[in-house]
């Protein structure tokens, strides 16, 4: 099937004014580079997805799955840290009983995943994959070690600056968001093409975690705190 | 507020994100059961071996679905990821639609190298019935409305009609995808 020629509708793909999202198309991170759509997008209406749904049960979590250094025989190596947060829709409300999923390298830089060649130690005690459900107030809260930063196959020399990935279901379709934490202060932000793919300067810091001792526990684990901004749910499901 | 940007999956999303059984979708009603099925491609026609595939639809009866309390996990959603041949595959229920509008499953992709994810939309019904849904009305004259129809394939060893839906990421034959 060749696409059409001559058409004009719908929008050319990249960002809008006010867009906080990276474009598809990103020159300097080489993998967009054969999967970022070409065609013009199809607008559609913004309330499409902005209805309620899908809804987590309580049992699908479990207590510990918030707690990445306890699924060893032993505790993990690194720096234990945690971090919490608040999840809010656009409007500035929490988004309740939502999900939240986590996963991140250990803190020599290294995934427990069979792709990861790096090589790195890995940690038989840490795994690096935890998932809450945000409270009545949208906080959710994981304790963890750090990740290390780790070379990647961008360009050679090429290094990804430590992040958590979080995947976050909201309370309706359009909350759906996948993205990334940094860590404040990491030299490597400045180089990082998947960081720097947000245009905006605001946006980008946004996404860099505060140093938040007292989110901490005393002498125990380092403090973080890292809030998140989903776009605005005109309902929520069940009235959450 | 400003909202929270877009960041990649990345490649190593696979064990944090698998659910049990998240290629089978759940609902508290019964139905018809439908296999969805075919390959996401890039723009060189290369398979995407490392991407995750959610679904989204109603209940047969049309209902937006709610698991109940003592469920083991959210109903109407299906999360698979792709093979190494980029083939995914997800077993339902056929959605119900209001008002004699075409059936269809809301699509998100996520991979390595979208620094935010695909949306898109598969409807089971007839061509000419896509073509004239009020959402689709900027493509209804364009042969690219058929990237997003799925095609039946006969039925499955458990009874199920197969339908075969391929996603093309970029190039001829792109998926029409939606601005988001």
């Amino acid at each position: 099937m060749q696409p059409d020629k001559h058409e004009n509708w719908g929008m050319t793909p990249g960002p809008r004014p006010g867009d906080v999202d990276p474009p598809y198309l990103y020159e300097d991170y080489r993998s967009t580079h054969l999967r970022a759509p070409k065609e013009k997008l199809l607008e559609v209406p913004a309330g499409l997805f902005d209805t309620p749904g899908p809804w987590v049960p309580p049992g699908f979590i479990r207590d510990k799955d918030g707690d990445l250094t306890i699924h060893g025989t032993g505790a993990p190596l690194g720096e234990r840290m945690v971090v919490a947060g608040r999840v809010l829709g656009a409007d500035g409300k929490p988004v309740r009983r939502s999900l939240v999923e986590i996963w991140q390298a250990n803190a020599s830089g290294r995934y427990h995943h069979p792709v990861d060649t790096h090589d790195a130690p890995l940690d038989p005690n840490f795994h690096g994959m935890g998932r809450a459900l945000t409270d009545d107030e949208g906080w959710y809260r994981f304790i963890t070690v750090k990740p290390g930063a780790y070379p990647w196959q961008n360009h050679p020399f090429a290094w990804r600056p430590a992040h958590i990935h979080f995947s976050l279901l909201g309370n309706a379709p359009v909350q759906r968001l996948v993205t990334q934490m940094y860590f404040p202060g990491d030299p490597l932000l400045a180089l990082d093409p998947v960081y720097n793919s947000v245009p905006d300067e605001q946006a980008r810091k946004r996404l860099i975690a505060m140093l938040a001792l007292e989110t901490g526990v005393e002498g125990h684990a380092l403090g973080y705190r890292f809030d998140i901004v989903l776009a605005g749910a005109k309902s929520t499901p069940l009235g959450l | 507020m400003q909202r929270t940007a877009s960041q990649t999956i990345g490649p190593f999303f696979h064990e944090a994100l698998r659910w049990r059984d998240g290629h089978r979708v759940q609902f508290a009603e019964r139905g018809t059961s439908i296999v969805l099925t075919g390959r996401l491609l890039d723009g060189a026609g290369e398979p995407l071996a490392d991407s995750l595939i959610e679904t989204w639809q109603l209940s047969p009866s049309g209902k937006v679905p709610a698991a109940a309390s003592g469920d083991a996990r959210p109903h109407g959603l299906g999360r698979v990821e792709t093979g190494k041949d980029g083939s995914y595959r997800i077993e339902t229920l056929m959605p119900g639609s209001g008002s004699g509008a075409a059936p269809f499953i809301d699509v998100t992709v996520f991979a390595r190298g979208l620094l935010k994810p695909l949306r898109t939309r598969v409807y089971f019904a007839d061509e000419a019935r896509v073509r004239s849904e009020p959402l689709l009305k900027p493509v209804a004259g364009s042969t690219r409305v058929k990237t997003l129809i799925a095609t039946p394939e006969g039925t499955d060893a458990g009874g199920a009609t197969v339908y075969r839906w391929d996603i093309r990421l970029q190039g001829v034959g792109e998926t029409v995808f939606f601005a988001l």
